[in-house]
């Protein structure tokens, strides 16, 4: 009887030994240089882990009946159908500021499309890796219509909502320090700012132009704010993806260069489905992944078969269509901005698609 | 902890033969080596984890690069100082709103929990409701409340509410007149006011030693001398008798309101006055039920022979039964100072800047998560330890005084 005990305990110390050691195993594999690439994932698990913000009209917004709309939005749903033949396939998470890095490297999420602003510290510290820029924005002020501030020097002392643990943030810092003048910081979230501001509670709300502009465009009481005519930082908006896995980031990469190529060379989700079977040119069969006049279809080499951009077009539509659904809703004009593409004047470029 | 196995008289059937894993011995050796071995997984499997990683606090040094609102006698900018400068001007919001909520929610919670047991009902059952009240809702939605709901809703700074230019409330804060140094009809220097300060110190000492005799030859004559009233005199006197000796060193700075922000006076955010009273409306609750529990405890026959020799409500509490009281009171009281430090965390709900706000700002900025973490745990843990500390002090010297 105390040997069959002893050893009943003692098996159960190894089994619990044993459970914890597995767990330790496959933390390892997860946690080291992925030698599986997140494409695989997706593919495997059939739905895109796509992380937004869900805050901010004609980015990323929760509509009331549940559904996500927006810039940011239409970028995940292109991916979905490129990678896996369907644009719902996505799975949206809104994900803070703060906690968004943290969310990629635990492979949360899959791609990181929140309005995040490539920087050099998070690109070669934080384990991002950045696909190219697709919106061009700056930072910038809302203030309230009626105060006479109408540039950062009449802001000498003023209380400044402003969102904490963001380039925002530091932007803010390095342009008082600049000018000699002091300000009274007030960090929240996005929200909690847009309140406090709208309350009465900080003079000035700072933050992207386009964000700012976007949000007071919802207001019932748009009229009483106003964002100042003055940009102090360069906010290039990109989606992220984790470091190391360039067969992911390449594909996302060229879903965002294939629609700016898209609008580009006149490919709409109107005549997408026309082009395919009959393509005008060379460029637009590459691009489309099919035949010209009876030739090969050019294999790039991309780890997802060479329709891609096909589907994600037929999904979203080129660039300025995806643009004109949603920012310019909401009171974001593109003509005369760097969002213009650059045959416009604008910086909208992607390389060629060959 | 070693005991003496009782050994069975002589004659008496031997017991039965205990298997092994319920003998004493061998289950706590057991468990011990269980517990070894679980804790040296789990550090394992955090080393392994966090193998490929740079460690170190080098990056504590570095400049900030951001700003942190809300602080109170300094004004340090996170420009040029490191990030680590700006974790302590963090972890000193930290200590401000402890401190008084620590303060305000035992004076609150006393008087609460004593008006609970009024004989008065409508008081008693006012007391209970908020007892009930704001011990049963999450700290964290009160504060939230406090900020977005009362706070806020006061007017803006352009309709400020202005009580005789002496008070001022709108939702940028609340502003109240404060001193300033001030030369005084001398025209001596603003460190006048340290010579005061000093004074004062002097004072309270002074009184101290007064009121200390006074007891001693109360307990020895059984005559009354009022040994509190005496030292509260003398302070008072020495206090003023000293201020105006020294040509009135301090001046009263009444707030006026500039463009909109509030200058001169005192001001107190929002963010502030919402943890603030979050904390204090909440541990007040919880404090009450213990000094109400800890009077409770006290037998009945202590109120009754307290009234038999006829002193009054006020003699009878604070001279027989809080004195007795303090014993039950004390150590569960402590434990609620200990969660006031741990609940001021929920500071980042009302964008206050607390220690955890700036280092969880550091910790966005710059990664490092672990190196922050750590330093945010040690940090809590001093603050709970010195608050022990001092409560164990006051609890011996509570338990050796009371006869």
């Amino acid at each position: 009887m105390r040997l069959v005990m002893l050893g009943l305990a003692a098996l159960l110390s190894l089994m619990l030994l044993a459970a914890c050691g597995g767990g330790d195993g496959d933390g390892q594999a997860g946690g080291g240089n992925a030698p599986e690439s997140v494409l695989r994932d997706v593919i495997d698990r059939g739905v895109l882990h796509c992380g937004v913000k869900g805050s901010q009209p004609g980015f990323s917004y929760l509509e009331p009946d549940g559904t996500f709309t927006g810039f940011d939005v239409e970028f995940c749903k292109a991916i979905a159908a490129a990678v896996l033949e369907d644009a719902d396939a996505v799975e949206y998470l809104s994900v803070a500021s703060a906690s968004r890095f943290e969310l990629l490297a635990a492979q949360e999420i899959d791609v990181l499309i929140r309005t995040t602003t490539v920087t050099a510290e998070r690109d070669a510290g934080r384990g991002v890796d950045f696909a190219p820029t697709t919106f061009y924005t700056g930072q910038s002020f809302a203030v309230h219509a009626d105060s006479g501030i109408f540039s950062t020097a009449d802001m000498d002392g003023i209380t400044i909502c402003v969102q904490s643990a963001t380039t925002t943030e530091q932007n803010l810092d390095d342009l008082f320090a600049e000018l000699g003048y002091s300000y009274v910081p007030l960090g929240g979230e996005d929200q909690e700012n847009q309140d406090a501001f709208i309350a009465g509670r900080c003079d000035a709300w700072t933050g992207d132009q386009s964000n700012l502009a976007s949000r007071i465009s919802q207001l019932p009481n748009a009229a009483d704010f106003r964002v100042i005519n003055e940009i102090i930082s360069k906010e290039p908006l990109a989606p992220g993806v984790l470091d190391y896995d360039n067969a992911w980031k390449d594909v996302i990469t060229w879903v965002v260069y294939g629609l700016i190529n898209a609008e580009e060379l006149g490919v709409t989700q109107s005549n997408v489905a026309a082009w395919s079977e009959d393509p005008p040119n060379t460029a637009v069969a590459r691009l489309l992944g099919v035949p010209f006049e009876g030739g090969e279809v050019a294999d790039l080499g991309f780890d997802v078969d060479p329709q891609f951009i096909q589907r994600a077009l037929r999904a979203v539509g080129n660039y300025g269509e995806i643009y004109e659904r949603t920012v310019a809703r909401v009171g974001i004009a593109r003509a005369g901005t760097l969002n213009a593409l650059y045959t416009e004047g604008g910086i909208i470029y992607a390389p060629p698609y060959r | 902890m070693a005991t003496h196995a009782p050994q069975p008289p002589a004659g008496l059937p031997e017991p039965p033969e205990v298997p092994l894993v319920y003998q004493r011995r061998i289950r706590d050796l057991l468990i011990q080596a269980l517990y070894v071995a679980v804790t040296a997984l789990v550090i394992a499997y955090v080393v392994l984890q966090l193998g490929g990683r740079e460690y170190g606090f080098g990056f504590l040094n570095q400049p900030a690069s951001f700003d942190v609102g809300n602080q109170w006698l300094t004004n340090i900018d996170g420009t040029t100082n490191s990030r680590f400068t700006m974790y302590l001007v963090g972890v000193w919001s930290t200590i401000r709103v402890v401190v008084l909520a620590i303060a305000l929610s035992t004076v609150f919670g006393i008087l609460i929990g004593v008006a609970r047991l009024s004989s008065n009902w409508l008081v008693s059952r006012l007391a209970m409701l908020f007892v009930e009240t704001f011990r049963n809702a999450p700290l964290f939605v009160q504060i939230v409340l406090w900020y977005a709901v009362v706070l806020f809703g006061l007017p803006t700074i352009q309709n400020v509410i202005n009580v005789g230019d002496f008070l001022f409330l709108s939702n940028r804060g609340i502003a109240i007149p404060w001193t300033v140094p001030d030369g005084g009809f001398w025209g001596g220097p603003d460190w006048m006011v340290g010579v005061w300060v000093a004074a004062l110190f002097a004072a309270g000492g002074l009184a101290f030693w007064v009121r200390r005799r006074r007891q001693t030859a109360e307990r020895e004559t059984g005559k009354v001398q009022y040994p509190n009233r005496w030292a509260l005199g003398l302070f008072a006197a020495l206090a003023l008798a000293s201020f105006i000796l020294l040509g009135m060193p301090v001046a009263i700075d009444r707030p006026i309101v500039e463009g909109t922000t509030y200058a001169e006076g005192m001001a107190i955010y929002p963010e502030f006055a919402a943890l603030l009273l979050g904390l204090v409306v909440y541990t007040s609750a919880f404090v009450a039920e213990i000094v109400r529990g800890s009077i409770q405890a006290l037998p009945r026959g202590q109120t009754e022979a307290a009234s038999a020799i006829g002193l009054t409500a006020y003699q009878r509490l604070t001279t027989v039964i809080l004195p007795q009281a303090l014993r039950q009171i004390i150590p569960s009281v402590t434990n609620q100072y200990l969660n006031v430090s741990k609940n001021s965390s929920l500071a980042s709900g009302v964008s206050y800047f607390d220690l955890f706000f700036v280092a969880n700002i550091i910790q966005n900025k710059i990664g490092h998560a672990v190196e922050v973490f750590l330093l945010i745990t040690v940090t809590y843990m001093l603050m709970s330890l010195v608050i022990s500390l001092i409560m164990n002090y006051i609890n011996r010297r509570v338990t050796l005084h009371s006869v």
